[in-house]
């Protein structure tokens, strides 16, 4: 009998723990656009008001906190018109939310298409997170439009280059709750407890970021520790960028790459270490 | 020889079953801090439920252009196989090398979504199986023109009658240009014109277009129609691997766990009470194949024997109870009453062929005084299994009805 030396592919119970096939990858791009699509069109079917929800979403929200910390508490917004300061954190923190929310329950969701067909899990989460920076694209032109209200009435909205940097700061948005929601994926997969727990957590996790307060109110001796979430200098440089000029906090933001960069890679490899065990316990 | 495109080498499967929860963490634990994953897998209570071996030390190979069948009992491993060559769960042991694309058509319409309209779900579910957009842009207008519901292309599939559900999700698949192509019993869906074309289909791309294909099923005739070899299954292990025929032969002696011969004629105690009790109750099929398998075609006749002790003289009836499976009585029949005389009564009864439809029956036997006291009711003493028959042009999927009786329905064209 003819022995084939080499074979295209192998499956077995080992698994490395590093192994990210980008060919295999790109070869299933077009699945990744597919889900894009198919969560934009299913998102606003039967839905009167459509697309305009993704511009509702954040001018709620926007309003309630306005009346909330703004009028009741009274918390400083550094000298920003309030609306204008808490439309860009409540933008970026749903895109965050949403992207955690979405990736972290990957496996629960998509069991029934899982327990069918092989493709390289991670398509998943990549899509979602896709069709929030879609949404999110959309809800910052609202935030342009905004702007440009509030400046052509006579307030001061003062553009920076930091304006450039936007871009990267949504990147690393993504990549941090890419990452943080792929390793609550993989052991919220088997224990739903700790599903719960981090529904809880993420929404004071929200506290934790200056949605709605500013950097500055934060004393100096939790100073460090703030800075260290990700999301701080994201949300402080957007902010900087239109209204105050701030000059750029260098160490923070390379210290927010660092440690996105150490959550990322620690959920892919995770992922992708058990992507296909935990089909097992769903 | 062909050139091998599977090859499987002591492939099992081991299954934790129960309820996850704090047991199951505590074990976690334990095997974590173990540290030895391989010595955790045996199951620490061989009595123990809550852990199964659902595939044990499986070998095989499938070469290019072949068609191999895998066949066994609900249970068998069937799916737990499939699934670990469609890489949808890791094998516990051993190793699946291979060549070539592999498309797993476990389900149809995989990923389908509802809010979407025909066209977008085609799109959808030809690329979650593995094709590239241009793949199906090329193959549209004939996935189109196959599922027949050209007119609801732009229609939410949620509004489908599931009927076109089907149809739009199998002309998909059908339209998959992988190397290797693992099927399951999918095909047992949509009505019967419908899996004709899809059976039809199957064949056609093995025969014409060279394709390997895994097939899975658990009916005799639709393996003998489309593979060329076959694969038992039972309780996880292969029981038999070979060419269609033979293998079929084996598989039809595995299936006789059905009780077909209830003889106590050798044992001390015989069941039953102090009116009856049982000698012999033994159910005779008249095989049409040497796979001495029943099917719907077969007649089957029925005897058995008791001994009648009565302290009271009185008539005696037997009544003879045909049960589905699933515990409904399909029909009862009942000898005429008798006085007979303590001692030895054989009994003799006959089910014809084409009239019970295609599943799992038991019979029961009640024996009844006078008509109205039950001395004895002996419960499914005789089980069997009647097999669908399909010769090659007949339609497949289950037929319908309780019974399947072969009357007469004639047309004659008048002029």
């Amino acid at each position: 009998m003819e022995k084939n030396a080499d074979w295209q592919w192998e499956i077995s119970s080992h698994r490395p723990w590093f192994r990210l096939n980008l060919r295999e990858l790109f070869n299933y791009k077009d699945l990744i656009f597919r889900f894009v699509r198919r969560d934009i069109i299913a998102s606003y079917q039967q839905t009167i008001l459509g697309p305009i929800w993704v511009f509702l979403q954040p001018l709620f929200s926007t309003f309630v906190y306005f009346i909330i910390f703004s009028r009741v508490a009274k918390i400083s917004t550094d000298g920003i018109p309030p609306f204008l300061f808490y439309l860009p954190g409540t933008i970026i923190w749903s895109y965050f939310a949403d992207c955690v929310n979405a990736t972290m329950n990957t496996f629960q969701i998509n069991a029934y298409i899982f327990n069918k067909v092989y493709f390289p899990r991670i398509i998943v989460p990549l899509s979602t997170i896709l069709f929030h920076s879609f949404r999110i694209s959309i809800q910052l032109l609202l935030f342009l439009v905004v702007c440009s209200v509030y400046a052509f009435k006579g307030n001061p909205v003062h553009l920076s280059w930091q304006v450039l940097l936007v871009p990267i700061l949504i990147i690393l948005t993504a990549c941090f709750a890419l990452g943080g929601g792929l390793i609550i994926s993989v052991l919220t997969a088997k224990y739903r407890d700790l599903d719960n727990m981090t529904q809880f957590l993420l929404r004071l996790f929200m506290f934790a970021a200056p949605v709605v307060y500013p950097a500055s109110l934060i004393p100096l001796k939790y100073k460090f520790l703030f800075w260290l979430n990700p999301l701080t200098p994201v949300i402080e440089i957007f902010r900087s960028s239109f209204f105050k000029s701030h000059p750029l906090p260098i160490p923070y933001l390379l210290l927010s790459f660092l440690t996105t960069f150490i959550i990322l890679t620690t959920g892919i490899v995770l992922f992708n270490k058990r992507e296909i065990q935990i089909m097992d316990v769903i | 020889m062909a050139k091998k495109l599977i090859e499987a080498e002591n492939i099992s499967k081991y299954y934790r079953l129960g309820v996850l929860g704090s047991r199951s963490l505590k074990e976690d634990l334990k095997h974590w801090w173990a540290g030895n994953l391989k010595k955790s897998l045996e199951p620490t209570d061989p009595e123990s439920k809550r852990d199964i071996w659902a595939l044990r030390d499986i070998n095989f190979f499938v070469q290019q252009g072949e068609v191999l069948g895998l066949i066994g009992k609900n249970g068998a491993g069937k799916s737990t196989l499939l699934k670990i060559i469609s890489r949808i769960t890791l094998p516990t042991t051993g190793r699946i090398s291979g060549n070539g694309r592999i498309a797993s058509l476990l389900e149809v319409g995989t990923g389908f979504h509802g809010e979407l309209t025909g066209r977008e779900n085609i799109y959808l579910n030809g690329n979650i199986m593995g094709m590239k957009k241009k793949e199906i842009d090329r193959k549209f207008d004939e996935i189109i023109e196959f599922s027949g519901v050209s007119r609801f292309l732009d229609t939410p599939v949620k509004r489908y009658s599931s009927g076109m559900y089907v149809r739009l999700a199998f002309s998909v698949a059908a339209h998959l240009d992988p190397e290797i192509l693992v099927i399951d019993e999918v095909l047992a869906v949509g009505d019967a014109e419908f899996q004709q074309k899809s059976m039809t289909k199957i064949k056609s791309i093995s025969r014409e277009e060279g394709k390997t294909i895994l097939f899975v099923s658990h009916n005799i005739q639709t393996i003998r129609n489309v593979c060329n070899r076959a694969l038992v299954l039972d309780m996880g292990k292969i029981v038999a691997l070979g060419d269609t025929e033979s293998v079929l032969a084996s598989y039809a002696k595995l299936s006789r766990d059905q009780l077909l011969d209830n003889d106590f004629s050798q044992q001390a105690v015989l069941p039953g009470n102090d009116n009856i009790r049982i000698i012999r109750v033994e159910l005779i099929p008249k095989y049409l194949n040497q796979f001495q398998v029943i099917d719907i075609r077969t007649d089957l006749s029925i005897r058995f024997e008791f001994i009648y002790q009565s302290k009271e003289a009185g008539d005696l009836m037997v009544i003879l109870q045909v049960f589905k499976n699933s515990g409904e009585l399909i029909f009862e029949l009942a000898s005429a009453d008798y006085n007979f005389k303590n001692g030895r009564v054989k009994g003799e009864s006959a089910i014809p062929g084409n009239f019970l439809n295609d599943g799992l029956y038991y019979i029961s036997l009640a024996f009844v005084k006078n008509s109205s006291t039950r001395l004895f009711y002996y419960e499914s003493c005789l089980s069997f299994d009647v097999e669908d028959y399909k010769d090659s042009d007949s339609n497949y999927g289950k037929w319908s009805g309780i019974v399947r009786p072969a009357f007469p329905l004639n047309l004659t064209q008048e002029h």
